[in-house]
């Protein structure tokens, strides 16, 4: 485990800081004895490391959490730790039961205050969504922040085990991160050596956006066994024009966005009649809910994008 | 004399001490102000207590030493330039800054070194301008301000190819930056120490600035070392704005708009004007923050808009009524 490894390292320093301590103030020794009380392992007994390689410990289970992105609610929820969440931001609407939690602001700005008032135990931030500054204020003023940043189904996984052992629901968050590990490999091995498929992946239509191979939608075109024809992109999410896509000339083009139902993003391509997604009618949607969200939801998300590319193999 | 000049100073003293009370009752959170009265007096519970002193208190502080910051660079700006249109960003401070601020957002680093990155974005654009502006030929104003906004148009450009470059994840914190936000303010005191040391040094300054205000040549008939005047002024106003911009981002209008305001109702004294707008400036901006993070609470809107929304109709209502 990973986990454990990184977690060794990280308790050396402050067992190395600790013997100094005692070695350097003998005269102080019961107020080191006393200091030294506070920071011991045992003392803590849920220790887990953060998508920033922090160490978060908790006396015990967290019982009020704070998720401050939808994606922390959903893995929060999914960890089985949804009876403890009691502050949520804006757009937390998976599962129905995160509309009830009242919501802090939005993930870009927080509403301290409202945040404060619910007096959380833990505070589950994103570590490239969340303002940094405010993150900070609240460690400061005593609270635990987990910082996560799932990136793959591995790290997907991995937040929603650490989750539950923060919120002292381990038996529930093992058996959702072992499923979704799981369905992911069963897609992984049906599909990842089918014959390659061309795939356009568009995130946005105004501007044009697909996604490069690093991205977690990349990340389940491979293992759909298509090709990501933006993949070898700089950018993460790289602004394209029409004039790109009918020069990579794609054999599937699969549509997101805001809603779940674009319709008309894939009407703008027919169009293109010499695209060999149109001449195919190789066109497709997938609600962009259960493929741009890292939870578990992408698990549903990644079979059917399987399935949309096992459709195009069938109508060569 | 003293009198004349202490009367305003007093009245908006009390105003700005009003708005910090204002500042700290009124939340989110509904606290009653008894609990608040409790918490000022050194007695109420943890969350009160955190709520009012670690939440709400620093960020009046901020929001009151960064208004005032920007109303008296750009008071100070309005008489080195002499140019009514002159603001504490025109000289391309507030671009600099923000390309420093936004790299360094960029670069997926926060907090003291966003600051300090900023910091030095605002420095090094008051030193290219200077630089620039002294060309082959003599320093004049106009000369100056064309240096300024042309460096401004410059780094505006920057900012539209940085912002059309990064990752949308990182897109909402930068236009809250660029917009001026005080969710950014770390600690209230470094400005606001800056604000009164300030204020107390261009004290024995106020009658040069004053004859300066009429025209160079005047002044210096009238025996005021010119240049090292200029010079000092420019240097003086650059540093308050960077200070201004690294504790909350680039917040428009205060620094344009409180100086005239001050000017149409107590005159064009320098001794006068400064010190009142500092004061007028920062109780605004402490008001329009209280607006900004209560008025469509849990949202927090960025303060720069509500600035300009309270201030604009106010003055055009003084322009209006003027003679």
């Amino acid at each position: 485990m990973p986990v454990e490894r990184r977690s060794s390292v990280f308790t050396l320093p402050s067992n190395v800081a600790r013997r100094i301590r005692w070695a350097l103030c003998p005269a102080l020794l019961s107020v080191a004895t006393l200091a030294a009380a506070e920071t011991v392992p045992g003392t803590h007994s849920r220790c887990v490391i953060d998508d920033r390689d922090r160490e978060v410990c908790l006396h015990a289970a967290a019982q009020r959490i704070a998720t401050l992105s939808p994606g922390a609610t959903e893995l929060a929820f999914a960890a089985g730790a949804g009876d403890q969440v009691v502050a949520v931001v804006d757009y937390s609407d998976y599962p129905h039961e995160a509309l009830e939690i009242p919501s802090v602001g939005s993930h870009t700005r927080v509403d301290l205050e409202a945040l404060v008032a619910l007096s959380p135990d833990l505070v589950i931030g994103w570590t490239t969504g969340n303002p940094p500054e405010q993150l900070e204020t609240l460690a400061s003023l005593g609270m635990p922040v987990f910082y996560i940043e799932p990136r793959g189904v591995d790290g997907v996984a991995s937040v929603i085990e650490r989750l539950a052992r923060l919120a002292g629901t381990e038996a529930t968050g093992q058996n959702v991160a072992d499923a979704f590990r799981e369905g992911m490999a069963d897609l992984e091995n049906r599909y990842r050596d089918r014959d390659a498929v061309s795939t356009f992946y568009q995130v946005w239509d105004e501007p044009l956006m697909s996604i490069n191979d690093e991205h977690l939608i990349g990340q389940v075109v491979r293992l759909c066994g298509g090709t990501n024809a933006f993949g070898e992109q700089q950018r993460l999410v790289p602004r394209l024009d029409d004039e790109a896509v009918l020069a990579a000339n794609p054999e599937v083009i699969i549509a997101g966005g805001m809603g779940e139902e674009n319709r008309d993003w894939l009407t703008h391509w027919e169009q293109y009649t010499e695209l060999e997604a149109v001449a195919q009618g190789n066109l497709f949607f997938v609600p962009p809910s259960l493929i741009q969200r890292p939870t578990p939801r992408l698990l549903e998300g990644a079979a059917l994008l399987c399935e949309k590319l096992e459709t195009a193999r069938e109508r060569r | 004399m003293f009198r004349q000049l202490s009367l305003p100073l007093v009245l908006l003293a009390l105003l700005a001490l009003a708005a910090v009370c204002m500042a700290m009752m009124v939340g989110s959170a509904s606290l009653s102000v008894g609990d608040v009265w409790a918490v000022v007096r050194g007695e109420g519970e943890g969350l009160a207590r955190t709520m009012v002193l670690d939440l709400r208190l620093p960020r009046a502080l901020s929001a009151f030493a960064v208004g005032g910051l920007l109303a008296v660079a750009g008071a100070l700006m309005q008489v080195l330039l002499r140019n009514p249109l002159a603001d504490p960003y025109v000289l391309g401070l507030s671009g600099g800054a923000s390309i420093g601020a936004l790299g360094a957002m960029l670069a997926g680093v926060g907090g003291v070194l966003m600051s300090g990155s900023a910091f030095a974005g605002a420095l090094f654009s008051t030193f290219l301008v200077f630089g620039l502006a002294h060309g082959r030929g003599g320093w004049t104003p106009s000369r100056l301000l064309l240096t300024g906004v042309v460096i401004a148009a410059g780094w505006g450009a920057v900012i539209t190819l940085m912002l059309a470059l990064s990752p949308a994840e990182r897109l909402p914190g930068m236009l809250y930056w660029l917009m001026g936000d005080l969710s950014y303010a770390r600690t209230p005191w470094p400005p606001l120490l800056l604000l009164v040391a300030i204020c107390l040094a261009l004290v024995p300054l106020g009658r040069n600035l004053n004859v300066l205000a009429r025209g160079p040549q005047q002044a210096a008939a009238l025996g005021v070392d010119v240049r090292p005047l200029e010079w000092g002024i420019y240097v003086l106003a650059s540093v308050l704005t960077a200070a201004a911009v690294t504790t909350a981002g680039s917040i428009g209008f205060v620094g344009l708009v409180i100086p005239h305001m001050l000017r149409l109702l107590l005159g064009n004294d320098q001794r006068l004007i400064l010190p009142a707008c500092a004061l007028a400036g920062g109780t605004l901006l402490v008001l329009a923050d209280t607006l900004a993070r209560t008025i469509i609470a849990p949202e927090q809107l960025p303060v720069g808009v509500i600035t300009a929304l309270l201030g604009v109709p106010t003055f055009l209502l003084l322009l209006y009524r003027s003679r």
